[in-house]
């Protein structure tokens, strides 16, 4: 099978055959629930279809398709690896609600239907080539996950981390349309190829400055980067494991690609095009990361609740990547998007040990995972393989995505060879990773070396086995990535370029 | 003709008033409704604009934002209700269990 074959088959809608495959799923699966009342076999035909996108979307990938869609939607090795990467958060979260204790039983066709909606609206943000198209995309997954974050079973928690994501989220929507409203009035077009040379033109009007500080804000909800963070911890710890995995892979990572694709490439072309200085907004964006890595690590260490100890390090980790909107050059970039496959390999397997161990039973707090290895072994080594993975500890995926991450902001392509303009953010960062070694060792510590609380039982775990297979290919993943950078990179490189290729 | 300075101010204030009202109100309800004044503060914007500049994408821009509001409120009213079935409550005071 080659690209040629797969646009013969569907003509136009080529580019954006990935995403009408599971929109297919989206309508079938709270049909197939209804009449069948399986949750076995709504999962096993939702994975078909997720499955299936994903083998042609990764055919279209391999074989470097480009091309649009009536002008509104644009396929290019950019969006193709973003969509990859969506839906295999998609496709790990179904596989393992399927089995979990956390979600509904009353509505799991629906449960199916948002999570696959939600993704859907992931992949058309990394597609659509004007504003417009970002702002629906992102509302179909905030709507989405509003409902899927409420629908878990019997916990107060959930009712109350749904009003509260509720509220946020329609605030941030609020402060992004009225950004888009006031960028569109500044520039005159929701074009995002056209945005670059009308900036470049316009300069910074005051209406263009308000714009952008409202747009920023908005978003900046989305990937949970501080100050803009404190739904996070809450709306992760509230939810359902398998909702929290797709919030902090999968959500978090659109607001990053809404950043990419509006905010850098509309700067970059500003200053190659017209010679407009950026520095300001370079600033900013950088303040913005330095901040969410020091808070979000230095929170973290005060956590006692696992979940919420995760989802401060995923604010810090959304900090690291920002190193990329701060530096704007393509090498970051590379490094930004091999740093966000990893995570979603490293934050989702760590999430999905936490998942698994509430369906046998076992707490969320730290103190529960005392003694975890004797009484499950492997699972306390894959946790540990994650957290390590996370802290950035060699030779695991972690390390070396943060290393082409980091060393983005250090690294110049031209003569000097050394940024000096950017390296107080990586030497930030760097420090960042030691102190969050310290939480993350607090969990390791637990498992290997306490002793388990007196009454608690000792008995051997043994977690359902769909979330071992999902841990299973989240542990290879982290091992194969850390060994073997090359996979994804390569890919992380044409996807760089096709971004930003046309400003180089 | 209107100079666009009016629609913006005017935006400007609708938007704070909803800002304000957001960040003060202890009733979600109220909450809710202050995000669609937000809301409807960009429509004005866009529509504006749309006029002025005669690009009809603002105006295509406010039909999705209207579609987008209704949405958000249908399900933001049924997670309240939920949360007054569960909690016995909708007060943003008593849904305050989670912190840090």
């Amino acid at each position: 099978m080659d690209a040629s074959m797969i646009s013969d088959l569907f003509g136009e809608v080529t580019p954006i055959i990935p995403a009408v495959i599971m929109i297919v799923g989206a309508l079938l699966t709270p049909a197939l629930y209804y009449g069948l009342k399986r949750r076995d076999v709504v999962t096993a035909a939702a994975m078909v279809v997720i499955i299936a996108s994903m083998v042609v979307n990764a055919i279209l990938l391999s074989d470097d398709y480009a091309g649009t869609y009536s002008g509104i939607f644009e396929y290019n090795a950019f969006s193709g690896l973003m969509m990859l990467l969506f839906q295999i958060v998609a496709s790990l979260t179904l596989f393992v609600s399927v089995s979990s204790t956390e979600t509904t039983i009353l509505h799991y066709g629906a449960f199916n239907s948002l999570m696959i909606i939600s993704a859907v609206g992931m992949m058309f943000v990394a597609m659509s080539t004007d504003l417009v198209g970002i702002f629906v995309g992102v509302e179909a997954v905030s709507i989405s996950s509003y409902a899927l974050v409420t629908m878990k079973r019997a916990d107060p928690r959930a009712a109350e981390a749904g009003v509260k994501y509720v509220i946020i989220g329609g605030m941030s929507t609020a402060l992004t349309i009225y950004g888009i409203s006031m960028i569109y009035g500044a520039l005159g077009t929701l074009e995002i190829s056209e945005l670059a040379a009308r900036l470049g033109s316009e300069g910074y009007t005051w209406t263009f400055v308000i714009g952008l500080i409202t747009m920023v804000a908005g978003y900046g909800f989305k990937i949970a980067a501080v100050p803009f963070h404190m739904w996070a911890p809450d709306v992760y710890e509230g939810a359902s494991t398998p909702v929290s995995i797709l919030l902090a892979a999968g959500s978090k990572k659109m607001g990053l690609v809404v950043f990419f694709k509006v905010f850098m490439v509309m700067f970059v072309g500003a200053k190659v095009v017209s010679g407009l200085d950026i520095e300001a907004v370079q600033y900013i964006f950088a303040i913005l990361a330095a901040f969410s890595m020091t808070v979000g690590n230095i929170v973290a260490i005060a956590q006692s609740n696992i979940k919420r100890m995760l989802a401060y390090s995923s604010i810090a980790q959304a900090g690291y990547i920002l190193i990329a909107m701060a530096v704007m050059t393509d090498y970051a970039l590379t490094g930004a998007m091999f740093h966000m496959f990893t995570h979603v390999f490293m934050k989702g397997g760590a999430f999905l040990i936490v998942g698994a161990l509430v369906c046998v039973g076992i707490g969320e707090k730290i103190t529960d995972y005392n003694g975890l290895a004797k009484r499950a072994p492997f699972l306390a080594f894959a946790m540990l393989v994650f957290l390590f993975s996370l802290a950035g500890i060699p030779p695991l995926a972690g390390f070396t995505s943060k290393f082409v991450l980091f060393s983005g902001a250090i690294f110049d392509e031209g003569p000097g060879g050394v940024m000096t303009q950017w390296i107080w953010l990586a030497f930030i960062a760097i420090l960042n990773s030691a102190i969050s070694l310290y939480y993350y060792v607090r969990v390791v510590k637990a498992m290997f070396i306490e002793k388990p609380v007196k009454g608690a039982p000792a008995g051997s775990i043994r977690i359902p086995r769909t979330f071992m297979a999902a841990i299973v290919v989240c542990l290879v993943m982290v091992v194969v990535l850390g060994i073997y950078p090359d996979l994804i990179l390569g890919p992380c490189k044409d996807a760089a370029d096709a971004l930003l290729g046309a400003y180089l | 003709m209107i100079p666009i300075e009016y629609f913006i101010t005017f935006g400007i204030i609708l938007f704070c008033i909803g800002a304000y009202g957001v960040m003060s109100k202890s009733s979600t309800i109220v909450v809710l409704m202050c995000i669609e004044l937000m809301l409807n503060a960009a429509n004005i914007n866009f529509v504006a604009f749309s006029a002025f500049t005669g690009d009809v994408m603002g105006q295509v821009m406010v039909i999705m934002t209207i579609s987008v509001a209704a949405a958000e409120v249908a399900v933001g009213i049924a997670i309240v209700l939920n949360a007054y079935k569960v909690r016995k409550t909708v007060s943003t005071e008593g849904l305050a269990s989670m912190r840090w």
